[in-house]
């Protein structure tokens, strides 16, 4: 992880976002490498959701810039970002009866062209990520009908399905139960390792985040507190800052990753 | 595919009803000699009575039912119509307005910039800085901007005299009387033409079903995309109006009974389905307007909005029901 060229990733500075009245986030700098996965951590109201926003250029920063891959953000053209990175946002809208692979086959909408029929490629992506998904039996099924946790990685089957090598996901794992969180969390981190996808998603839970992150961002109500590995970043010191939160950390007993016990 | 032989079924059996049913019934034995020969009564009916009536009807109905189709999937909400929000009725109006100022412009064109204008005033009204796009307030201030065109159109309609007085009521209800094959031409051609601006939207209007992050996220223009094929529907429904008047609750209905008689999922599919059954309602609430009750000669207009009316009740109700829930 550390042979990665500088400006591979995704690189943040001297950020801001929000409204002329109340700014989020001010003068943010930092870095999301590329083939890691980055969880962003912090309290409600921080900017996370904002920030990941910002990354996808889902909004426009009012100052700063953010580079992908060493080009400005703002300069690709709409598909050939779509072409570069992914967003799944928080609650995506699945309309009334689709159908999982019809839901799926969406996702190839930045590698087609206004006429472009169907082709041999889309459809060998969208089998290729609704099996990565293990949502092959489920495929013809409508939407409504799969549990949470099948609901979500169809969303995810839909993001895979677009290819990209970066992906962003605003709380992937919020309204599902432990065992989906850890389903989903643990899907993210098999595509990183085997396609070498660029993980980035918003999460609550800092313990699964410590257990399934390469990397954390964690920001508080002013500013960024603290990056990198989890170890350095998951101190007591630094979630008494984000949080005001007292707690110990500990090592968790089955990873051996920072595990916090508030006291 | 296969259920959408059903809606095929429906159409042809409402299209060979129309032909023969009437103020003087036309047996199909006469139809089909009028057809093949050019010749006696069927021919007359086919040629000048009935069959520009049904062209128009059924192009009016389709082009209604897929602007109302495009509202219903862009604003996710089944209220989300033309005639609802009242973008007909600014057509209607612009189409009296002119006959008062004796204006001599292309139906379509007056239709459009009525609509259009329509349009323009609901997104003005219910603009508000900084907040997000909230259908029902759309739809609401919709339906008060139609009731003020209808009303405004009435107001000029009485204006303009007893001669003119049935066309003026047209322009205001919707009526499908005395339409020739112009009229059925002209609907079909600008009908044909957007329903091929539209096939080129579809996918866009796929991907903004998902909501405006994904859909930006997957590399499509959002704010240019929704603008387009709204601009697309109000274009549609003004297509409608320019031969037939503001005809109410057909683009309402049309796109739910599309998908209830064939089960359509995909854009595309659904769009198709709900042209299909907007011209099955318009050409059957004809049929009905002026067959049903012997020496009288509704316009078809009343007849959708008895229709349509407990229709909209229905789902007014349901809407709310589901706010308090």
């Amino acid at each position: 992880m550390n042979d990665i060229p500088q400006g591979a990733g995704l690189r943040v500075e001297g950020l801001s976002l929000g409204y002329d009245a109340r700014r989020v986030i001010e003068g943010l700098d930092l870095s999301l490498p590329a083939g890691c996965v980055t969880a962003i951590l912090g309290p409600n109201g921080c900017g996370k959701s904002t920030l990941l926003h910002a990354l996808a250029r889902l909004r426009p920063p009012l100052a700063g810039r953010i580079t992908l891959e060493g080009r400005a953000l703002a300069s690709f053209p709409p598909r050939a970002l779509a072409q570069k990175l992914a967003i799944l946002p928080q609650a995506p809208l699945a309309p009334p009866g689709i159908r999982v692979a019809d839901l799926v086959r969406r996702g190839r909408a930045p590698w087609r062209g206004l006429l472009q029929p169907w082709s041999a490629a889309d459809a060998t992506a969208c089998d290729a990520a609704i099996a990565a998904v293990g949502l092959g039996p489920q495929a013809g099924d409508p939407v409504d009908a799969l549990s949470g946790g099948q609901r979500q990685r169809a969303w995810i089957a839909l993001v895979l399905a677009q290819s990209t090598p970066f992906l962003l996901l605003d709380e992937p794992t919020t309204w599902l139960d432990l065992a989906h969180q850890i389903e989903i969390l643990s899907l993210l981190r098999r595509l990183n390792r085997e396609r070498g996808i660029t993980v980035v998603s918003v999460l609550h839970d800092l313990n699964l985040a410590a257990r399934y992150s390469d990397r954390l961002v964690l920001l508080g109500r002013e500013g960024l507190i603290a990056e990198g590995s989890p170890e350095a970043v998951m101190t007591e010191a630094n979630l008494a800052r984000a949080f005001g939160l007292a707690a110990r950390v500990l090592p968790d007993p089955v990873s051996g990753t920072p595990m916090v016990c508030p006291l | 595919m296969t259920r959408g032989l059903s809606l095929v079924a429906l159409l042809c059996l409402v299209s060979l009803l129309s032909l023969t049913l009437g103020e003087v019934r036309m047996p199909l034995a006469d139809l089909w000699q009028g057809l093949t020969t050019g010749e006696g009564p069927g021919a007359m009916t086919l040629r000048v009575l009935r069959g520009p009536r049904l062209a128009t009807a059924l192009g009016t109905g389709a082009v209604l039912g897929l602007s109302g189709a495009v509202f219903q999937s862009l604003l996710r909400n089944p209220l989300a119509a033309p005639d609802v929000m009242g973008f007909t009725a600014g057509s209607g109006l612009a189409v009296v307005a002119a006959l008062v100022l004796g204006l001599v412009l292309p139906m379509p064109l007056i239709a459009a910039a009525g609509g259009i204008a329509a349009a323009l005033v609901v997104a003005v009204v219910s603009w508000r800085p900084g907040a997000r796009d909230n259908s029902l307030t759309l739809i609401l201030v919709g339906l008060g901007t139609g009731f003020t065109a209808t009303g405004l159109a009435t107001f000029l309609g009485l204006t303009l005299g007893d001669t003119m007085a049935a066309e003026a009521r047209r322009w205001i209800a919707g009526s499908l009387a005395a339409r020739t094959w112009s009229h059925a031409g002209q609907v079909w051609g600008i009908g044909l033409i957007l329903a091929l601006a539209l096939a080129l939207q579809v996918r866009a209007l796929g991907l903004l079903e998902l909501g405006p992050d994904l859909a930006s996220g997957l590399g499509l223009r959002v704010a240019r995309a929704r603008n387009m094929l709204l601009a697309t529907a109000v274009l549609l429904a003004a297509a409608g109006v320019a031969v037939a008047g503001p005809v109410p609750f057909v683009a309402l209905m049309a796109g739910p009974l599309g998908i209830g008689l064939t089960m359509a999922r995909r854009p595309g599919t659904r769009l198709l389905y709900a042209a299909g059954a907007g011209a099955a309602i318009t050409a059957g609430a004809d049929l009905l307007a002026r067959a049903a009750v012997p020496g009288v000669q509704l316009p078809v207009g009343v007849m959708t909005g008895l229709l349509g009316a407990p229709y909209l009740l229905w789902l007014l109700s349901r809407e709310f029901g589901k706010g308090e829930a």
